[in-house]
């Protein structure tokens, strides 16, 4: 299929990894032996990260690059193949995290770690939106067996891109292909772990022969000459060496792939893989890039992109490093659950009517004063009159005015299961700006890493796992330092 | 209006007693109260009682006041529960002096009581922050220890104080229950001690915060027309002031002070006519250290930022000028959340009659307890003296 004039531009690009890194090293020295070749280092989510809160931290940078709203967003895609709920539309928070108005049109590809390249290639079908634009965010952190090649590998990673009706970038080229080959890579129906049944050369087929169909469909690329022009190809890498094994297959050389490497120090991403291999050819400034991306099943999309000009926000520099330990703590696999005593019961539907803050940090302005209430309601904290207010949403940047660490004991129990797992946390008031001046408090957690946070540091918020009950996730704003965000 | 009076109070110990229930404990209170009123007290001419409880671990939630006072022989007689927190039999006493006041009664019955040692901690810790805000405050991660900590760092910061003064109210307070016989912990600690312990939510470090106590206390509370009947040596109500605010920390137009309590105290000392200079003793809620701190400064003992000093100089201390916590306060005494604060009306009663033994203040005529609810949300403050200094005042 070729290009047409009337398919979406790419307007910008978006990454984000989280900041804890595990070093090959570390599982060497636990167990004897690493298992994913080429992938020195690799992202870890924090306890209270998961596909979803990462997905907005790269759908709202690929919208700042682009210097457009989320509340511009006609079409939104979510891709992953760890969605943090099984059953549940989880667009609908997303659209609600990104700003988006109610009449998105909103998708989830799930179910193989081609969910982006699908994502991608649907939503280049159903746009252009006229003024509005469209989101794919990839976004995903596989698990699998602590002594598994899969979980050596297994990082974490979201991508994004924005598409409109004009940008810097183009798909010039894009082709799909399926061809069963069951049992390469795959999660029965209740498990959180992926699995395979590692065997070697049929799985190493059933990439290249997925990957070399689609990328053979190019109508660009001509059978007697080889593979696709391209500066870059950002290719599928379940570990850091498996993508240049399919080099003959895209007809590409192995630098043209390493132009577009993210897998050596992010380990295996998942849906978001070739998303990332973007990213980074994009970061390095690569213009034209093969976009490939593998599922198991199989199947395959390829896209030839004209990147050149596209704006990057990226943030998938490492920042702190993880013992094994650690490691095994983040993953909740050495710690007990919340323990018995119950949390605060705050009933679904009620957290439900505070969504607008949490997602959005929608406050309200009093009529009589002028002064910003959060959450908004009731009598104004500041005259007392019991009046509407109109509603105004804080910038997300703000002061702490008073802060503690809770330390091991201090913790009510439904956080205990967090602090287990990502140790003693910060719990302040926090000053949120007004859009207009002015500033609100707020309770809110800092996410310091090794931090100590005082009376007076800036902070800026983020959407994070707040806690789960009832076997619903609760997602809600917490802050950062200021100085931690990248 | 007419006058109310103390005629008697009492308490169980405050600790862990896993022999006892809420009721047993309340019965014994009840049988200390009627034993220290001085005349024949028939327990049959209570007309009404009041009863604060949190209801920890979630005991008897409903009708815990008529389940408490049938156990305590008092059955039949109007009764309810007073729910404030840990300021809960605080109010308990102050609407016990209302219905005195009033007409309504004239020998009603105020009491507390909490069983909080049954529990496993994680239950515990579960039942402390459900008088936080709920929605916003707790979702942080806290429970009041962290909610104090917050107060303290703001604390800290805006005067650039040190943690030792947190530890000196720490050091003092458990100096002064090493001399009370009720006292949960009655241990004397070392400023190393106080110092060095393991953090909770810091800046506050275990010897910075109260334990969780089981315990109850009464206090009879008897109007002018019949306090002869029972004492020549009454104590009356001087004056009682009581306030609320946000339950929310982050709700209040500051974090360095408990406006209920300014509030509360400034009712007070109105209607009791007296100023912070005036008084004697105090027994103030110090749940945290850093609220003995605030306390202070709320309840009008030095100016803002001067707590530090007043602890340093010793001003507070049982020579000193304004001995606070003489009983070892809810750190060494204990922490029985629904019996705390007709507990300190008990330690009140008892100095100012002479019965407080080991612990006695040489000529105490006038003292003030003060009992907080959550991290500030509501405030009780009671103003006692001794009838003979009245009279000699007026």
């Amino acid at each position: 299929m070729s290009a047409r004039d009337d398919r979406p531009a790419i307007a910008g690009v978006g990454a984000y990894a989280p900041r804890l890194r595990i070093a090959a090293e570390e599982f060497v020295e636990a167990w004897g032996r690493f298992d994913a070749g080429g992938i020195e280092e690799k992202a870890v989510p924090d306890a209270d990260e998961d596909a979803l809160t990462m997905a907005v931290e790269a759908a709202r940078r690929a919208l700042a690059a682009a210097g457009r709203e989320g509340d511009e967003l006609a079409h939104l895609a979510f891709a992953t193949t760890t969605p943090p709920m099984e059953e549940e539309d989880l667009t609908a928070r997303l659209a609600s995290m990104l700003g988006a108005p109610e009449d998105v049109s909103t998708h989830i590809a799930t179910a193989s770690t081609r969910a982006g390249g699908q994502a991608l290639d649907a939503a280049l079908d159903a746009g252009p939106w006229g003024e509005g634009v469209g989101v794919v965010a990839a976004s995903d952190c596989p698990r699998g067996a602590p002594d598994s090649e899969r979980e050596h590998a297994a990082g974490a990673g979201a991508g994004a891109l924005v598409l409109a009706g004009e940008g810097p970038g183009t798909v010039t080229d894009r082709a799909s292909h399926v061809e069963p080959y069951p049992g390469t890579r795959f999660r029965p129906a209740g498990d959180s772990e992926t699995s395979g049944l590692g065997v070697t050369q049929y799985d190493r087929d059933a990439f290249t022969s997925a990957l070399g169909g689609a990328v053979e469909r190019l109508s660009s690329v001509d059978d007697a000459e080889g593979g696709p022009e391209v500066d870059a190809a950002a290719v599928q890498s379940p570990d850091g060496k498996l993508p240049y094994r399919a080099a003959d297959a895209l007809g590409v050389d192995t630098g043209t792939i390493a132009a577009a490497e993210a897998a050596g120090d992010l380990g295996d991403t998942g849906a978001a893989s070739a998303f990332l291999g973007l990213a980074r050819a994009r970061e390095d400034g690569a213009d034209r890039t093969l976009l490939a991306a593998y599922g198991s099943g199989a199947g395959a999309n390829a896209f030839v992109i004209e990147a050149g000009g596209v704006p990057i926000e990226a943030a998938l520099a490492g920042g702190e490093e993880l013992s094994y330990a650690e490691y095994l703590r983040r993953r909740g696999e050495i710690t007990s659950g919340e323990p018995e005593g119950g949390g605060a019961y705050v009933s679904v539907p009620s957290w439900q009517r505070t969504i607008p803050q949490r997602h959005r940090l929608v406050a309200g302005q009093c009529r009589a004063c002028g002064a910003l209430n959060f959450p908004p309601g009731g009598a104004c904290s500041e005259c007392g009159d019991p009046v509407a207010y109109d509603r105004v949403e804080l910038s997300g940047t703000g002061t702490v005015e008073a802060a503690t660490t809770i330390a091991q004991g201090g913790a009510p129990p439904e956080f205990v299961e967090q602090q287990s797992r990502s140790g003693d946390f910060v719990s302040a008031i926090v000053a949120l700006d007004g859009p207009e001046g002015g500033t609100v408090s707020v309770p809110a957690q800092v996410l310091a890493g090794d931090r100590e946070v005082a009376v007076g540091d800036e902070v800026v918020t983020t959407i994070r796992r707040v806690y789960e009950q009832e076997g619903v996730i609760r997602y809600g704003f917490k802050t950062q330092l200021a100085e931690l965000r990248r | 209006m007419r006058d109310a009076y103390v005629i008697g109070a009492g308490q169980t110990p405050f600790g862990a007693m896993p022999a006892e229930s809420y009721r047993s404990l309340f019965g014994t209170a009840t049988d200390r109260a009627v034993e220290s009123v001085p005349g024949e007290f028939d327990p049959g001419t209570v007309d009404e009682a009041v009863v604060g409880t949190l209801g920890v671990g979630g005991r008897q939630l409903g009708l815990a006041a008529p389940a408490a006072t049938e156990h305590a022989g008092l059955g039949g007689i109007p009764c309810s529960r007073v729910e404030n927190a840990c300021a809960a039999s605080g109010y308990a006493v102050r609407q016990a002096v209302q219905a005195v006041r009033s007409g309504m009664a004239e020998v009603v019955l105020a009491g507390g009581v909490e069983v909080m040692s049954d529990t496993s901690s994680d239950v515990t810790k579960y039942w402390l922050g459900v008088s936080g805000e709920t929605e916003w405050e707790r979702l942080t991660g806290t429970t009041f220890a962290g909610v104090y900590a917050q107060m303290a760092s703001a604390y800290l910061d805006a005067y650039d104080a040190t943690r030792e003064a947190l530890s000196r109210a720490a050091v003092k307070n458990h100096t002064n229950g090493a001399k009370n016989p009720k006292a949960h912990l009655p241990f004397e600690c070392s400023m190393d001690d106080a110092t060095d312990a393991p953090v909770v939510a810091d800046p506050l470090n275990l010897y910075h915060c109260c334990p969780t106590s089981d315990g109850a206390a009464a206090v009879l509370v008897a109007s002018e027309n019949v306090v002869d009947e029972y004492t020549d040596d009454p104590v009356r109500v001087a004056g009682v002031g009581a306030a609320s605010d946000r339950v929310g920390l982050f709700q209040r137009e500051t974090y360095t002070a408990i406006p209920a309590s300014e509030r509360a105290a400034g009712r007070a000392y109105e209607r009791a006519g007296v100023d912070p200079e005036d008084l004697d003793f105090a027994e103030v809620h110090d749940c945290f250290a850093i609220a003995e701190l605030l306390a202070y400064e709320d309840l009008g003992f030095c100016d803002r930022g001067e707590a530090p000093r007043l602890l340093a100089e010793g001003v507070t201390d049982p020579d000193g000028d304004l001995p606070v916590n003489r009983s070892g306060g809810l750190k060494s005494k204990g922490h029985p959340i629904g019996a705390t604060g007709a507990g300190q009306v008990v330690e009140a009663f008892e100095q100012l009659t002479g019965r407080a033994g080991d612990r006695q203040l040489p000529g105490a005529s006038r003292g003030l307890t003060h009992n907080v609810g959550g991290s500030g949300g509501a405030a009780v403050v009671h103003i006692l003296e001794r009838e003979d200094e009245v009279e000699v005042a007026g």
